[in-house]
């Protein structure tokens, strides 16, 4: 009995036409999401490219490594990040580095081009988020209540149909109604992927799969509340009005108002009283290294190239003690930073999480990689990249870099230096997440959307046990 | 030794939440080819009747049984041997009406039979042969009766219950009822009949019963009803007047 109520939803959602107006609409949008995705990644490859050619570019014609100032590293595109934005439009993807220092994240996305931050990217995750969860209600909202205004359930209980059966046949019905056909859509953007030139490695063909079967769980979680909301009104309408107000604190209210409580309860330094904080010190290490500067008298006058050495020697060394000091106090003062941030976030995503939509969200964006992680995981890059550039010009010039005067002096009669090669720069290397990385903290969220049906589900049977079916 | 009734109301009591008495003990039993009339106006309790019998409600008091089974310890298997006809019949609009047919046949249990069977159903309430392939959604209030009753006669059942089944239908579909009434009466099936259509009534039902108010005010085989006025003696029982007679 359960198969025949369930081919009878199939054969009942599949005929009618809000079935043909919406899911065309879903369709379409999601069609555009892949095809957006693919132009976004290809758009970022060549501008990625461009600023490295151009990196290096701006390096040519220096004769001595001591004189590269500006080297910048990029964020390289993922075709992942293209689908799923997550943070990837907020997060800087230019990095100048010095060999030692602050390690500043410049030219977000969204920095670039203001207009995409007031509306945001039609990305997958939009989609799923927002435009399925709509449909998921559209079809559910009168899946029970509708059948009791139609008329329909007191001629179908009129037979020896046991209500969980009734239920559950709905249930599994309108999710195989609604949820196969909207992989075929999903099915054709990925094979779109590949035909526009999209690389996607085998991890990340894995890592889409399962961002889609989030998504889908997501939408079954929408459709099992849906139908729960239906079995406990007796007019559709005040079920539909019902769900529209759910689907209001859960995909627009809720996840912020969790940001904002978790801000209130733990206090976290804001940016601009760590930079002051910086600064003050930064001040402060500079007084004292004046003093150091006046006292400075070199011991060979007699010879000028001797002299500038020492002198050179002599700032390099208080840059050098200076920049540690200054570093062990921004690493002090980023840390304390970084770990209250931390219990902060843990506590906002906590409140979030009782949302299936944040709960979602956070299930795709780390799938693919451009999660609240992904600027750690860029600027714990960069560092590692810091100290390797710091290393080579070390290496290259017998100084450290970044800090300092520095002088050179040329006799008219001595060999011309030769240009740098810019090819003995070390390349920077961004290794982002594979699934082994992502699949446990995504579990989390993938185990709760499976939670939310099953909680929902059993409220929807709990309320329909007493449903009146006249 | 009596037969046991297919369909047996016994003390039959439903008070609502709200305190209003639907139901005030009432008993009566209908036989096999048996059709049992229930007259009454609006809010006389006829539908809740019918609704306990189908489990819909649960009695306050008493028992509604169907083949000796009562409804509201084992619904179920009491609805295997009942068929059910609203007053307006109701199906999924985007579905033929064989389709229809075909889902509510195997929703009563029964293994789907070939689709010649559907038609020949359909043909007998009186439904057009190119109606049959067509979606409900353009049925008139009569077509669709016909199919509910179509959906009755393929379930076999041999208790049939009809609320109001020929309110609305136009004089010759509801003349077309009757007949099919006959003859499903005829092969043996008991069938209870709420209606407001005395006249009716009195032409096909074995036993006619009277409602008021929730309580059953008079019970009579309609052989004993031959040459009264049914009208007259109809507004006496709603008014107050007639006691109760077996």
């Amino acid at each position: 009995m359960l198969k025949l109520v369930i081919e009878k939803e199939l054969r009942d959602i599949l005929t009618s036409t809000k079935f043909t107006v919406s899911f065309g609409a879903c369709a379409a949008l999601i069609l555009l999401a892949f095809f957006m995705g693919a132009a976004g990644y290809k758009a970022d490859v060549a501008r990625y490219d461009a600023a490295r050619r151009e990196n290096l570019k701006q390096m040519e014609g220096l004769t001595d490594w001591i004189m590269v100032r500006n080297n910048r590293i990029f964020l390289p595109p993922r075709p992942l990040a293209s689908l799923v934005a997550g943070v990837s439009n907020d997060i800087g993807r230019t990095t100048e580095v010095h060999g030692r220092g602050e390690l500043p994240q410049d030219d977000t996305r969204y920095g670039e081009e203001p207009v995409f931050a007031m509306f945001r990217f039609l990305d997958l995750e939009f989609i799923f988020q927002t435009v399925l969860s709509l449909f998921a209600i559209l079809f559910a909202y009168d899946a029970i209540s509708g059948e009791k205004e139609r008329g329909t359930m007191r001629l179908s209980f009129a037979n020896p149909l046991p209500r969980h059966t009734f239920l559950a046949g709905k249930l599994i019905g309108s999710f195989i109604a609604l949820a196969v056909p909207l992989l075929v859509p999903i099915l054709i953007g990925c094979a779109a992927l590949s035909l526009l030139g999209v690389p996607l490695s085998a991890d990340e063909w894995a890592r889409l799969a399962l961002i889609v079967a989030a998504g889908i769980l997501y939408f079954g979680a929408f459709l099992t509340i849906g139908i729960a909301v239906s079995a406990m009104t007796a007019r559709s309408s005040n079920a539909f009005l019902a769900l529209l107000v759910f689907w209001i604190f859960a995909v627009l209210i809720l996840p912020r108002s969790a940001i904002l409580i978790a801000g209130r309860a733990i206090d976290v330094p804001s940016v601009d009283d760590i930079n002051a904080k910086k600064f003050r010190y930064s001040e402060q290490l500079f007084t004292e290294d004046r003093l150091k500067m006046s006292g400075f008298t070199p011991a060979k006058t007699a010879d000028m190239r001797k002299m500038v050495e020492e002198f050179q020697m002599f700032m390099g060394q208080i840059a050098d003690e200076r920049q540690k000091k200054m570093d062990e106090f921004s690493t002090r003062l980023n840390e304390e930073r970084a770990n209250r941030q931390a219990v902060q976030s843990a506590a906002a995503l906590g409140i979030a999480r009782v949302s299936p939509s944040a709960s979602f969200s956070l299930a795709a964006a780390t799938l693919a990689g451009t999660s609240v992680s992904m600027k750690d995981r860029y600027l714990e890059a960069a560092q590692g990249y810091q100290q390797t550039f710091g290393k080579f010009i070390l290496d290259k010039t017998g100084m450290n870099p970044g800090g300092g005067m520095v002088f050179r002096m040329r006799t008219g009669d001595a060999e011309k230096p030769k240009p740098i090669d810019t090819h003995e720069l070390p390349a920077f290397v961004f290794t982002p997440p594979v699934l082994a990385d992502v699949l446990p903290p995504a579990l989390t969220d993938l185990a709760l959307l499976v939670l939310y049906i099953m909680v929902f589900f059993a409220v929807a049977h709990a309320a329909f046990r007493r449903y009146d079916l006249r | 030794m009596a037969e046991r009734p297919m369909l047996e109301a016994e003390g039959l009591t439903k008070r609502y939440e709200d305190g209003v008495l639907a139901l005030d003990h009432i008993s009566f039993a209908v036989q096999k080819g048996e059709v049992y009339a229930m007259l009454g106006g609006n809010g006389a309790g006829k539908t809740t009747a019918i609704n306990l019998f189908l489990n819909f409600i649960e009695p306050t008091e008493g028992e509604a049984r169907i083949d000796g089974i009562v409804t509201h310890r084992d619904p179920l298997k009491a609805k295997e041997k009942v068929a059910f006809v609203s007053e307006n019949v109701m199906l999924y609009p985007n579905f033929t009406a064989m389709q229809n047919l075909d889902y509510f046949t195997r929703l009563s249990g029964r293994p789907a039979p070939p689709g010649s069977a559907y038609r020949e159903a359909l043909s007998r309430v009186g439904l057009q042969a190119e109606a049959h392939g067509k979606k409900l959604k353009g049925f008139s209030k009569g077509m669709r009766q016909k199919c509910g009753i179509a959906i009755a006669i393929m379930k076999n059942a041999p208790a049939i219950l009809l609320d109001e089944p020929t309110s609305g239908l136009d004089p010759q579909a509801g003349f077309e009822f009757i007949g099919l009434l006959k003859s499903l009466r005829d092969e043996g099936k008991a069938i209870l009949m709420s209606t407001h259509d005395i006249f009716r009534a009195k032409e096909v039902a074995d036993v006619v019963g009277i409602m008021n108010r929730g309580r059953l005010v008079m019970q009579r085989p309609s052989r004993d009803l031959a040459g009264l006025d049914m009208e007259k003696l109809y507004m006496q029982h709603i008014a107050g007047h007639g006691g109760l007679a077996a």
